[in-house]
Order: structure tokens, then C-alpha cells, then sequence
């Protein structure tokens, strides 16, 4: 056994780090423990799926709340989600342009990332392991409406157009919601505990008061 | 009992016998979690006693308080000091050697993963509606 307690890197050198060479760093250390046969992408990912819902997606459902209940918030989120993230203190690393698509009576609004998986994680904390798969990425975009029912239960009516956004590192959408129905007189609060995570992706509904 | 509440409880076993602040281990950013998860992944898989990581925490943060806790150049994450423990233990178990996670990270700064994906302004996809009969 090593004496741990005199081994660690300088807390200092640490910090001097920027955000991103720090995921980077992280990102470093997972590969070469799968390349060394240490551990598995899927040991991770189950460990940190435990805790997944600690770093999102209630951000997000904040921001809807809020949107729901305040007309010109949701001006200005539709007009530029990323500054209006900010007036909440909501913002960072794949967070720097974000796109709010907001859904109708007459259009449905769904997120993917056809390439590999961009995501407002910001707002919706990480993205779900099927958002990653190319069965997601490819068939959401051939057959949207089928998909949704299919494969997530989600049936969008006949007449409501679907549409499909391709989020990338320099567009990152999201979707943002009907109201429920039902919903008159809540505050923010309550309505935040109807946001969904898959609400904000578009492949589900809020849930129903 | 769900199998994901019982993986939790025995994960918040472990997390008890460490150092928090306010006992507060809430995630800011997705690395964290990820760091998170990596620490515990290793350690089932063999690679260090519980213990080792926990002094190995408790150390990076000792040696944060004796620079006077210096709130300015290096204020108070968690997370840095939970990377740092990651690090010290991995390479205390011989899993990390030295210079290779350097290596390793300016590979995957030099090569991020969103790299070529143009930005589109308008529906890749469009299901239309049908007018009710």
C-alpha cells in the first residue's frame, strides 16, 4: 500500500486548470482504465446513471417553469435561451448556444444529435444512453412520428407537425413544452415537478398535474 | 427495494466514511459525476481500498487549507480535490503511470469529440400534419 496522504498532485495546480481541460483530464483517465481492461463503459455509466439525476435535468424544468408563468421571460427565452438561462444563473460548458424550439397546438418540437451527442446538458443535465445510440440518431430523423409512438409511447396527434432538430456543438435546441392542461394557478414550483426530462427532448410529455 | 436503490445504498455506504463539505456531494458539472462514478468503479474493481481514496481526499484537502485555504486562486471545489485523490490512488495501484494521463488529455483535448457536425438552422426532419378528414 502507497502512503497516499503525501502523493496527490498540488491542490494548486489543480485549480489553475481550465473547465474544459478538466473534463478532458477525467475523460483521459476513464479511457486508459477501459483500455487497461480495469473497469467497463458500462460499469461507469451504471454508476453514474445512480446519480445522474443530481446534475440535471431540474435546471431545465426551472427554466420552463418559468416560462410557463412569465410571458416576456419566455420572449427572451425564445429569443436567445442562452442569455435567458443566465438571468437564472444557468449556463457553462455546452451550454454557450443554446436554442429553445417551442412547441404549439400545431407543431411538436424533438432534439437529436445526429453525429454523436450534443446536448444542452446546462439545462438538461447528461444525455440519456439512447440519445447517444444510432438507432436513436438515425430513425428519429426518417420516421419521427413513428418513432415517438413506438418506441417512447408517445403519440404526437395527426395534426401536429413534427419537427427534428439537429443540435451540434454550436447549436444546442431544446424543447420547450406545452403547458398541461390543468395546470391554471400553480406556481413555478409546482409546475417544475411536471417537466420531464424527455419533455425537454421532445420524445414525452409533461407530466399531468 | 429497487435494484438501483440498493446500488445506491451501498454506494452511500462508502460516501459516508468521507469528507464533505456540509455533507453536500451534489454535482455541478458532468465531470464530476463521471469522476464520481470512476472512483467507485475502481474500487470495485480492485484496484484500492475504500480507504486509500478516502485518505487520499482527505490529504488534497489538508494540503488546501495549510496554503490558507486561498479562496481566490484555488477556491473551494470538492471535485478538484476528489480528481486528485482519483489520481493519487490509480497511481499508487500502478494503474496510472506517470506522464500517461498528460498523454493522454491533450489527446482528447486535440481531438474533440463534436468536431466537423455543422450547425443547422432548420428541421433536419419534418413529419407534416394531416388536415383531419
Amino acid at each position: 500500500m502507497t502512503d497516499t496522504s503525501t502523493t496527490s498532485p498540488l491542490p494548486l495546480s489543480l485549480h489553475q486548470r481550465s473547465e474544459a481541460e478538466i473534463a478532458a483530464r477525467v475523460k483521459a483517465i476513464e479511457s486508459i482504465m477501459i483500455e487497461k481492461g480495469i473497469m467497463t463503459t458500462e460499469a461507469i455509466d451504471r454508476l453514474a446513471e445512480i446519480y445522474e439525476t443530481e446534475v440535471g435535468p431540474q435546471l431545465g424544468a426551472k427554466v420552463v417553469a418559468k416560462a410557463w408563468s412569465d410571458p416576456e421571460f419566455k420572449a427572451r427565452l425564445v429569443a436567445n435561451a442562452t442569455d435567458a438561462c443566465a438571468e437564472l444563473g444557468i449556463g457553462g460548458l455546452q451550454g454557450e448556444d443554446m436554442v429553445v424550439v417551442e412547441d404549439t397546438d400545431t407543431v411538436h418540437n424533438v432534439i437529436v444529435c445526429t453525429l454523436c451527442s450534443c446536448y444542452p446538458w446546462p439545462v438538461l443535465g447528461l444525455p440519456p444512453n439512447w440519445y447517444k445510440y444510432p438507432a436513436y440518431r438515425s430513425s428519429i430523423v426518417r420516421a419521427p412520428r413513428r418513432v415517438l409512438r413506438e418506441d417512447f409511447g408517445y403519440d404526437v396527434p395527426d395534426t401536429v407537425e413534427i419537427r427534428v432538430w439537429d443540435s451540434s456543438s454550436e447549436m444546442r435546441y431544446w424543447v420547450l413544452p406545452l403547458r398541461p392542461a390543468g395546470t391554471e394557478g400553480m406556481d413555478e414550483e409546482a409546475l417544475a415537478a411536471l417537466v420531464t426530462r424527455d419533455s425537454m427532448i421532445g420524445t414525452g410529455p409533461p407530466a399531468s398535474p | 427495494m429497487t435494484e438501483v436503490g440498493d446500488a445506491r445504498r451501498r454506494v452511500e455506504a462508502l460516501l459516508t466514511e468521507l469528507p464533505t463539505e456540509g455533507g453536500d456531494l451534489a454535482f455541478e458539472q458532468p465531470w464530476e459525476l463521471r469522476a464520481f462514478a470512476l472512483a467507485v468503479a475502481a474500487y470495485h474493481a480492485g484496484q484500492y481500498d475504500w480507504s486509500e481514496f478516502q485518505l487520499a481526499l482527505i490529504g488534497s484537502i489538508r494540503r488546501w487549507e495549510e496554503e490558507g485555504a486561498p479562496e481566490e486562486d484555488a477556491p473551494w471545489r470538492y471535485y478538484d480535490h476528489w480528481l486528485a485523490a482519483l489520481e493519487t490512488t490509480l497511481a499508487g495501484a500502478g494503474a496510472l503511470a506517470g506522464g500517461e494521463l498528460d498523454e493522454r488529455t491533450a489527446t482528447v483535448l486535440a481531438n474533440p469529440p463534436h468536431r466537423g457536425h455543422v450547425a443547422r438552422t432548420e428541421p433536419v426532419a419534418v413529419d407534416p400534419a394531416v388536415s383531419p378528414a
